[in-house]
């Protein structure tokens, strides 16, 4: 074994391309991996040849830990050619059992796996104790676990982790936690929530958050709960995602309606003025169709859509009446009492307000004064 | 058309209250269910609550006077109403037993620091019958909604208890 690595170490100072070819050993993933192309970029940024970094690879192979004070001694050791003390050192330890440490600017998780392995019996034990929600040592604590999804059941202290790790507010886990200044933990969405509702506090112990509303997903945290908690995190996302497409297609037809509109006004309100041309020749005709009068709310909500803080810029430009507004309100209530007919039928009667007759009135209203509308608008250009 | 136009507006703002339904509903729903498991896993002491019948937002509790105090013994019930924003808004909590007590107004509103501006979404109900609980054995009579028995209560304590004992003999027994 160790001939044979002194061996590949030679062939690597040559070409340190090639140094995939002659191992077939159970290392060859260990040196695969060795020195990502990331890892090289870096550090020919920082100044450092070939040799040097293979010499500094030959010393953070074997050591578990990896820290400044080992590039401090390979820098140093490039620029000494003997590398003696550092060979009769590796030897001196590949006698042991070698402990793969990936040298990868990606893989955070790794060097933390061999430490947290090792404090694993002292952290359960710090757990079953029963440490009760002291923000700070808790959060460090889960911090360090480590990553093994499949380890999860097995945990002894599963339960006391996942009281840790909900969130105060909805009490389930944490979803995309966001830590406050103070150092509790909350769902991104729930903290802004809290922030908007209820002032700028930390909900556990008051202190005030600077700024509610620039939550910043807590990575470290987030990262240790989706290891932690995969089922429920899935669970979470799934329902989600389901509830933002129910709501997007039947719960709240008018939310959806905007969506649909967002993507039509933007080439709509290109030509604004054949618009309210057309507008005109449909109040003059006067008809009270339905599929115009929807037609016809459709375009005035496609006013309101772009007069909505998103898509101002349209409007800004020109001075907008504000009886325009009004006007589009009526319009869109228009909207909603035909929304309310042809989703949920005829048969629940007492969501419909207005009778037909008023109704018919009230269409013929709104055509007065969109009829009215372009005239004023006209009149201040 | 200012008439039209104002009819417009204020049955817009309406709607938008009735018509849209808010994510918050089944957020505040989901949060009250896992309270009533977390209640009952752990009951706080001399305390018990759930739903009233079908309403997960309409609760009905339990507290039992606390030992040593005028109302030991009593059996007070408590009506508990979540607002649809739950976890955000302090749930309402109206004693439906009478009550001889500072903090408790004659409909029977607790009136309580938690429960108004100092309430925090991290709060719940168990926090809450803890902290209504808390106030059988110190009536906060700085901040009473009856200045007459907070008054009472600190000129003449023994008479405070002795109509509060009173009462609850009366009432909650």
């Amino acid at each position: 074994m160790e001939n044979k690595r002194m061996a590949v170490n030679g062939e690597q100072k040559r070409s340190p391309r090639s140094q995939k070819i002659p191992l077939t050993d159970s290392n060859v993933q260990n040196m695969a991996t060795l020195l990502s192309p990331r890892f090289k970029s870096a550090a020919a940024m920082a100044g450092w040849d070939e040799e040097a970094l293979l010499l500094a690879s030959l010393i953070v192979e074997d050591t578990p830990v990896r820290d400044s004070k080992h590039k401090k001694r390979s820098l140093l050791n490039s620029s000494s050619p003997s590398t003696n003390s550092s060979r009769i050192r590796r030897t001196w330890r590949t006698s042991r059992q070698p402990i793969p440490v990936i040298l990868d600017l990606d893989a955070e998780e790794t060097p933390k796996k061999e430490s947290g392995r090792k404090k694993k019996e002292e952290r359960a034990g710090v757990n079953n104790e029963g440490r009760k929600g002291g923000g700070g040592d808790g959060n460090e604590s889960k911090e360090k676990n480590p990553g093994a999804p499949s380890s999860s059941s097995a945990l002894p202290c599963i339960d006391k982790l996942r009281d840790e790790l909900s969130c105060a507010i909805c009490l389930e886990i944490c979803f995309e936690p966001s830590t406050t200044p103070c150092g509790h933990s909350f769902c991104r969405k729930c903290l802004r929530s809290a922030a908007d509702k209820c002032g700028k506090k930390c909900p556990k112990c008051r202190q005030l958050i600077s700024n509610g509303r620039s939550c910043t997903v807590n990575t470290v945290l987030w990262n240790t709960i989706q290891l932690l908690f995969p089922q429920e995190i899935e669970a979470r996302e799934a329902a989600r995602s389901l509830n933002s497409r129910q709501q997007a297609q039947n719960l709240s037809p008018q939310t959806a309606f905007y969506a649909n509109l967002r993507n039509t006004s933007i080439q709509a309100s290109g030509g604004a003025s054949s618009r309210n041309n057309s507008r005109k020749s449909v109040a003059v005709t006067s008809t009270t169709q339905e599929d115009e009068d929807a037609a016809l709310a459709r375009r005035l909500q496609r006013e309101i859509v772009e007069q909505s803080p998103g898509t101002t810029r349209m409007r800004t430009r020109r001075g907008v009446p504000t009886s325009q507004d009004q006007d589009a309100a009526l319009a869109l209530r228009l909207q909603r009492e035909e929304f309310i007919q042809t989703f949920r039928g005829s048969s629940q009667e007492q969501t419909i307000r207005l009778p037909s007759p008023s109704f018919a009135r009230a269409n013929l209203r709104a055509m007065a004064s969109r009829a009215m509308n372009p005239r004023t608008r006209d009149r201040r250009r | 058309m200012m008439i039209s136009g104002g009819g417009g507006k204020s049955s817009w703002s309406s709607s938008t209250s009735s018509w849209i339904p808010t994510t918050s509903v089944s957020a505040s729903g989901k949060r009250i269910q896992r309270e009533m498991v977390e209640l009952n896993n752990d009951p706080p002491p001399d305390c018990s609550a759930g739903p009233k019948g079908d309403n997960l937002y309409h609760w009905i509790a339990t507290i039992i006077g606390t030992p040593g105090t005028p109302y030991q013994g009593g059996i007070f019930f408590l009506d508990i109403k979540f607002p649809s924003d739950y976890p955000f808004k302090p749930p309402q909590v109206v004693f439906k037993t009478r009550i001889y007590h500072c903090n408790v107004d004659p409909d029977g509103l607790v009136s309580m620091g938690i429960l108004k501006d100092d309430w925090s979404p991290a709060l719940t109900i168990t926090k809450v019958l803890r902290e209504v609980r808390s106030i059988f054995t110190n009536p906060d009579h700085y901040n009473a909604v009856v200045p007459g028995i907070a008054h009472l209560y600190s000129g003449d304590r023994a008479k405070h208890d002795g109509i509060a004992a009173e009462w609850t003999v009366r009432f909650a027994k």
